[in-house]
């Protein structure tokens, strides 16, 4: 008889348990607030410490604005230094900083098929005019197969534009 | 031989030679053929067309239009080395379908090329960054010609070819 009020209050206890780490769970996995914002200005990337050509870092910001123009989610995307961007009251800024890079070989690529693979990954940080962070996330570009080596920054700015998707 | 056709044999060669010194004054000096890569908004990927330097302006010509840049607005140029395939674009793509491995000894022929990169500002102050691909040993005396007419750079062109020599020195 002892056993069996033991065993059922174990149970309850284990039941009480699940069911407060679902919620806590559920809760962690609801869907954060979007973002609302009418323009982002893209900002510069910064290279950090990281040995990166210029020209993967011009490539970076442009196909950034191509495909966040693109993208639609936020109907003005903003050059750094445009006039009209310190009039906007909700803009949201865009800073790529560089993590890594690991520019690769095309070369390498179409003649062993498994090696010579790009890489470059940053941290997306979007601000508010105040210099708060709104959203920091670790975004990653891949080239393994087919294209040249700037190809990296189009996967790159496609992976930022679908974060704006999630999150605006 | 009369006055009067020695009058006009020297006011023929004179219109001549006017017409030789407008149309050297209209060419733009070194004018180089391109690949743009990306940054020029009106030009395609790896569209071809020509980048020369005219009274303190780069103009990009491409398929009969041209973009006009201020050399002042440029801030940055950049020059380095890359390499392209010989045999590039849908064909490239397609000889990788090529029995026994053909496909890739067709992508170990590439040529060298110079690669000038240009950070510039549009009218409106927005900032721009673009990439060209020119022949070879040709983008050291563009980005000289590009800094006398007025374009900024943080790298003199002497250090550019240094530090490549170094990166490649690096890479091996």
């Amino acid at each position: 008889m002892k056993t069996t009020k033991k065993l059922t209050s174990t149970i309850v206890l284990l039941f009480v348990v699940a069911m407060t780490m679902g919620s806590a769970v559920s809760a962690q996995s609801a869907k954060p607030e979007k973002i609302k914002t009418s323009a982002i200005e893209v900002m510069k990337v910064d290279p950090s410490d990281v040995k990166i050509s210029p020209a993967f870092l011009a490539a970076l910001y442009e196909n950034l604005v191509t495909e966040l123009s693109k993208n639609g989610k936020v109907s003005r995307i903003e050059r750094e230094g445009d006039k009209d961007a310190p009039g906007i009251k909700d803009l949201v800024k865009l800073q790529c900083i560089v993590t890594a890079f690991k520019e690769g070989s095309e070369r390498q690529r179409q003649v062993t098929t498994v090696a010579g693979a790009s890489k470059l990954s940053v941290i997306a940080r979007f601000t508010d005019n105040s210099g708060k962070v709104l959203l920091e996330k670790d975004v990653t570009g891949n080239v393994r197969f087919f294209g040249g080596n700037l190809k990296v920054t189009f996967d790159l700015a496609k992976h930022v534009a679908k974060l704006v998707n999630e999150n605006f | 031989m009369t006055s009067s056709s020695t009058k006009r044999i020297s006011a023929i060669s004179m219109a001549a030679l006017l017409c030789i010194g407008t149309l050297c004054a209209q060419q733009p000096t070194g004018a180089l053929k391109v690949e743009h890569q990306i940054g020029f908004e009106s030009a395609k990927a790896n569209e071809k067309g020509t980048l020369a330097i005219q009274n303190g302006t780069l103009q990009y010509t491409h398929n009969k239009e041209s973009v006009n840049i201020p050399a002042s607005s440029i801030e940055d140029v950049f020059t380095g080395a890359d390499s392209q395939r010989t045999v590039g674009g849908t064909l490239g793509t397609l000889t990788m379908l090529a029995p026994y491995g053909g496909g890739r000894v067709v992508s170990m022929f590439r040529n060298k090329v110079d690669v000038i990169i240009l950070n510039y500002r549009d009218a409106n102050g927005g900032f721009h960054g673009s990439i060209f691909l020119l022949p070879q040993g040709t983008s050291n005396q563009f980005k000289k010609d590009l800094l006398a007419a007025g374009a900024h750079s943080s790298i003199p062109p002497d250090a550019d070819d240094a530090k490549s020599a170094t990166d490649k020195k690096d890479k091996k």
